[in-house]
């Protein structure tokens, strides 16, 4: 009698973990991802912000958001940031279909236009590309598509991009 | 004058006196690199400077009756040659895979990559992005403005910070001018056949300078040119405005093909391992990019339309 209690607390907190974890995965955007060195694991995204942890080399974490050059992380441990170039994301194979792609394999028909994808141009071997001629036509094309310095600046006001002063970066003094 | 020269350069090329001749410079060179500047891939960025000057007049003492032949090979590379240079080099590679046929989509990553350049040091340049009918995962920059991307590499793209920071990498070899360095050294190695083809029309000379058809593109990069224009793609896109992370998230996903997938042989063989150029990135950036609060812009993001069937059906 008294053991079945604990029992069923163990069981529930089991199959809540696993929700909530299913419930990540499916969020859009929610990724698998490896610890690529050993690094804090902070309660907000700054290098100043309280550490709460730390991630050890090749553990595996769910990754939950970025901002910025952070990426907020899930672990056994706990939810934190860490910066982005400390994890590896896992693969996470993105099949982007077509609205009409979609209906094809629904309908079951696929197999006769949506092969297209490994049909046309060859790969860019060495080969083809020692062999490739002066196509003036395709060049032509290609330059008819420039944007001036005007429209350029027009796109990224309406893209609310607005330009900052960086300074460029130096290479980093090897270790 | 202009005869004798011929004349001199005709005889000079086949008579035995050539190999050494071009050997002579290469050693002067060597000797040249090896006593003032240890460092070669410092001597070849130095060439607009002093040094240059200097190696041309030692050239020229030594080699009294080819001035003409020294000029013409050390000389700047002016901007009509540059972009010559590229025309030719785009052009060879369009013949081997032309440009996706959607004008809407080439106008889009025309924009945002004018963007991208106008926040470089050669903002007056006549940039032009295109993007190419491949699978591969792969994207070019030609000398004079030129950068093409694939498609594959396009369709793993989710929003325009990536495509920005993807374009910026390429910008980053043209204002750096690291392909023109690379045929700036060849051209200077190679100067018993460059006098060949003073002989030649404008564009068999730029032909004979970049090598068989668009090869160039299938030659690596000294790997720190790769890593510069990692840095310059960092700090050109957050100054056009966009999320500076672009890059890395495009170098996560590119880390997870595998070495053997045909699509990513060209590019792999090319350029060191995303994760050698993500750990220079962060070294590089350090803290300076953590609180980054530029656009993604997912939602404007172009989306490429799937392949037009073949017909024959």
């Amino acid at each position: 009698m008294k053991k079945i209690p604990k029992a069923a607390i163990l069981l529930v907190m089991l199959l809540l973990s696993f929700t909530i974890c299913a419930s990540e995965l499916n969020k859009p955007g929610v990724k698998n991802g490896t610890v690529l060195k050993n690094d804090s694991l902070k309660a907000e995204p700054f290098s100043d912000a309280t550490e709460i942890g730390t991630i050890e080399k090749g553990r595996s974490v769910m990754i939950l958001e970025r901002k910025g050059g952070w990426y907020k992380i899930g672990t056994a441990k706990g939810k934190g940031w860490v910066r982005m170039l400390s994890i590896r994301t896992s693969k996470n194979p993105k099949r982007r279909l077509s609205p009409k792609g979609i209906l094809e394999l629904a309908s079951g028909r696929t197999g006769t236009g949506t092969v297209v994808l490994t049909t046309g141009i060859r790969g860019l071997d060495e080969e083809s590309l020692k062999t490739a001629k002066f196509n003036a036509q395709q060049l032509s094309i290609l330059e008819s598509f420039i944007v001036n310095r005007i429209q350029a600046r027009q796109f990224a006001a309406t893209g609310k991009l607005r330009a900052k002063t960086v300074p460029y970066l130096k290479e980093a003094k090897s270790k | 004058m202009k005869k004798v020269f011929i004349i001199t350069c005709i005889m000079f090329i086949y008579s035995s006196f050539a190999p050494s001749f071009a050997a002579d410079i290469d050693k002067l060179l060597k000797d040249f690199i090896k006593e003032r500047l240890p460092d070669k891939d410092q001597f070849i960025a130095s060439t607009t400077s002093e040094l240059r000057k200097k190696l041309i007049k030692d050239l020229k003492q030594k080699y009294p009756n080819h001035n003409k032949a020294v000029d013409a090979v050390l000389k700047e590379v002016s901007l009509e040659e540059e972009v010559a240079i590229g025309r030719q080099i785009v052009g060879n590679l369009l013949g081997a895979v032309p440009l996706v046929d959607d004008p809407e989509l080439q106008k889009y990553v025309n924009k945002v990559g004018r963007w991208v350049a106008e926040q470089c040091e050669r903002p007056n340049l006549n940039w032009h992005f295109g993007v190419i009918e491949s699978d591969d995962l792969n994207a070019f920059a030609a000398p004079g403005g030129y950068v093409l991307v694939t498609r594959g590499l396009y369709s793993m793209l989710d929003s325009e910070a990536e495509l920005a920071g993807v374009l910026a990498h390429e910008i980053g070899h043209v204002i750096s001018k690291h392909h023109l360095r690379v045929l700036q050294k060849s051209q200077v190695v190679d100067l018993g056949k460059q006098i060949i083809s003073q002989k030649m029309g404008n564009n068999q000379i730029i032909q004979n300078l970049i090598g068989r058809g668009a090869e160039i593109v299938a030659r690596a990069l000294d790997k720190r040119a790769e890593f510069e224009a990692d840095r310059i793609a960092i700090v050109l896109t957050a100054r056009a405005g966009y999320d500076s992370h672009g890059l890395p998230e495009v170098l996560h996903l590119i880390g997870h093909y595998s070495a053997d997938d045909d699509r990513v042989a060209l590019l792999f063989k090319t350029h060191p391992h995303p994760d050698a150029r993500l750990e220079k990135l962060d070294a590089a950036m350090g803290t300076k990019f953590d609180s980054d609060t530029g656009q993604t812009l997912e939602n404007r993001f172009y989306k490429l339309k799937p392949k037009k069937p073949k017909s024959g059906y």
